[in-house]
């Protein structure tokens, strides 16, 4: 079980890597701990992870704060691409690096697909070994 | 229960484990016998694995009877260690005659219906080689095959024949079928038990271990953290050290100070997100969050404040008027979490004594406080080997 869902996290990383103008993806805690990612070796996950539950939870504040509902994406645009930081369930959040190129389209909706599945094997696996 | 052939105390047996070591006065004294023990199929492997590489890596000599797997593919696991010297980890193959297969290895057994094969072939190589370490996984093997007693009389066996030449005998053992009182007999006959448990929460595992020594004023730990390191072995690790403290007290220039590498979120010298550091110092890995000071950005804090390991609480022991903040800030992270006082800035003029500090802030007896300068790095370091301590358990 505990092999199982660091498996299928991992297939789900690569299934949304082969999309074109993705650069990297992780799954991260919304308290900034790094579930499992496939980001290039000139990133460091472990921040990126913290940077994201900092981005998220800043984001989900000024939310509320704003009277704007309940929190889904943010997103950090450059001139290179851009950082989108989904919602995956109650507990994890999906970061995604696309080039700008992309196909925003495909990208959608592939993180949308991976969001869900993410929060299905997190809501499946809450076990004790 | 130790016998003739011990050496001197200095020469304890490693872990590896520098903070481990240190807890049992440099390692585990010579001839005595370790219970690695689980009542799930957990990680304890890795610490016989662990045991075994350090003592071959020492200069040692190791024994490790393997029941479950092939001397090949042990041979291959056991590399994640790192260059080791095989001549010095010695495998007792007890798959290949299983298998009808000719034995790479020196030492094998052959019949493993036969108990009495399986010690002959296990005290052989005790007997000719040696080996100051000697690992068996492990003992569940040969309980879902044989009758207890004849099993319990193997293990007491073999307990007598590795202490006749003053070697440390490590058994794996899972419990699937063993009443209490088997257990307590068990127990009776080992000197530690180091237990093992992990768990999956939110999407992460996370294991940890146990050590306790048997009799009344024995060593005894909390339940550690650990991870494996590829070309290292078991370190401990902390998934979280928060470092947290009033405004401009010196949080972040501490999570420089610490880390090797590290990322700071902020503006004009002042965090607005957090600042984050992986810290490696002597066997400990830990993963370091420095948060904002301010009360405008505490929902920043309660981000990160999940699933904490310790506190480091910073405070500027030149601004008594921040006390009642920091212990505030304290109250957020929630209570039972090991935590250290660090009194930052303690070089400057008019900077409070540490025990001023541990009085006026009203601490607990068993709350540290230590005076650092964060710009030089002075104290900081033994602040965080303390509270290391403390998460792991002194006694």
């Amino acid at each position: 079980m505990l092999v199982d869902a660091s498996a299928r996290f991992q297939s789900l990383l690569a299934e949304l890597r082969r999309l074109p103008g993705i650069l990297g993806a992780e799954i991260a805690r919304r308290d900034g701990i790094l579930i499992a990612h496939s980001v290039p070796k000139t990133m460091d996950p472990k921040k990126i992870a913290a940077m994201s539950a900092a981005i998220v939870g800043t984001s989900e504040m000024a939310a509320t704060e704003m009277g704007l509902g309940s929190f889904n994406q943010s997103i950090v645009d450059t001139d290179v691409g851009m950082m989108m930081a989904t919602g995956a369930g109650e507990e994890a959040i999906l970061v995604t690096m696309i080039r700008n190129e992309a196909n925003m389209g495909l990208i959608h909706l592939g993180v949308d697909k991976a969001v869900q599945a993410i929060a299905g094997i997190l809501q499946a696996e809450e076990v004790v070994a | 229960m130790m016998p003739a052939a011990a050496r001197a105390p200095t020469e304890r047996a490693k872990t590896g484990i520098a903070i481990l070591d240190q807890r049992l006065q440099g390692g585990f004294p010579r001839g005595c016998t370790l219970l690695l023990f689980s009542d799930k199929p957990t990680e304890k492997r890795i610490f016989g694995e662990n045991f075994a590489v350090q003592g071959a890596r020492s200069g040692e000599r190791s024994l490790y009877v393997d029941f479950f797997r092939a001397p090949q593919l042990a041979r291959g696991e056991l590399k994640r260690f790192g260059p080791v010297d095989a001549s010095k980890l010695i495998i007792v193959d007890a798959t290949s005659s299983q298998l009808l297969l000719p034995s790479p290895e020196k030492y094998h057994i052959d019949d493993i219906s036969n108990l009495d094969t399986i010690r002959e072939a296990i005290i052989a190589a005790m007997r000719a080689e040696k080996p100051e370490r000697i690992v068996i996984d492990s003992m569940e093997f040969l309980m879902d095959r044989f009758p207890k007693e004849d099993v319990l009389r193997l293990w007491r066996e073999l307990i007598e024949a590795a202490h006749a030449t003053g070697a440390i005998i490590c058994f794996l053992f899972i419990n699937w079928t063993l009443a209490e009182q088997d257990l307590v007999q068990i127990r009776s006959m080992v000197e530690f038990v180091v237990e093992f448990q992990s768990s999956l929460r939110g999407g992460i595992v996370r294991n940890s271990m146990r050590l306790s020594q048997m009799g009344a004023d024995g060593v005894k730990t909390n339940w550690i953290p650990y991870a494996f390191k590829d070309l290292i072995g078991l370190t401990v690790y902390f998934p979280r050290i928060l470092v947290t403290g009033p405004f401009n007290a010196g949080k972040s220039t501490i999570v420089r100070a610490l880390s090797e590498k590290s990322v700071s979120i902020d503006r004009m010298g002042t965090t607005v997100a957090f600042d984050y550091g992986n810290v490696n110092v002597t066997g400990i890995e830990a993963e370091i969050f420095g948060t904002p000071g301010q009360e405008r950005f505490e929902f920043i804090f309660k981000i990160f404040a999940r699933e904490v390991s310790g506190v480091l609480l910073v405070i500027d022991a030149t601004r008594p008027e921040e006390l009642p903040r920091a212990k505030q800030m304290l109250d957020l992270v929630g209570p039972r979490i090991p935590y250290v006082v660090l009194a930052n800035k303690s070089d400057l003029p008019g900077a409070l004594a540490a025990m001023d500090i541990h009085r006026r802030m009203d601490l607990p007896e068993d709350v540290p406080v230590i005076a650092t300068v964060a710009t030089e790095d002075r104290g900081v370091r033994d602040a965080l080997l303390i509270l290391a301590e403390m998460i792991i358990g002194v006694r």
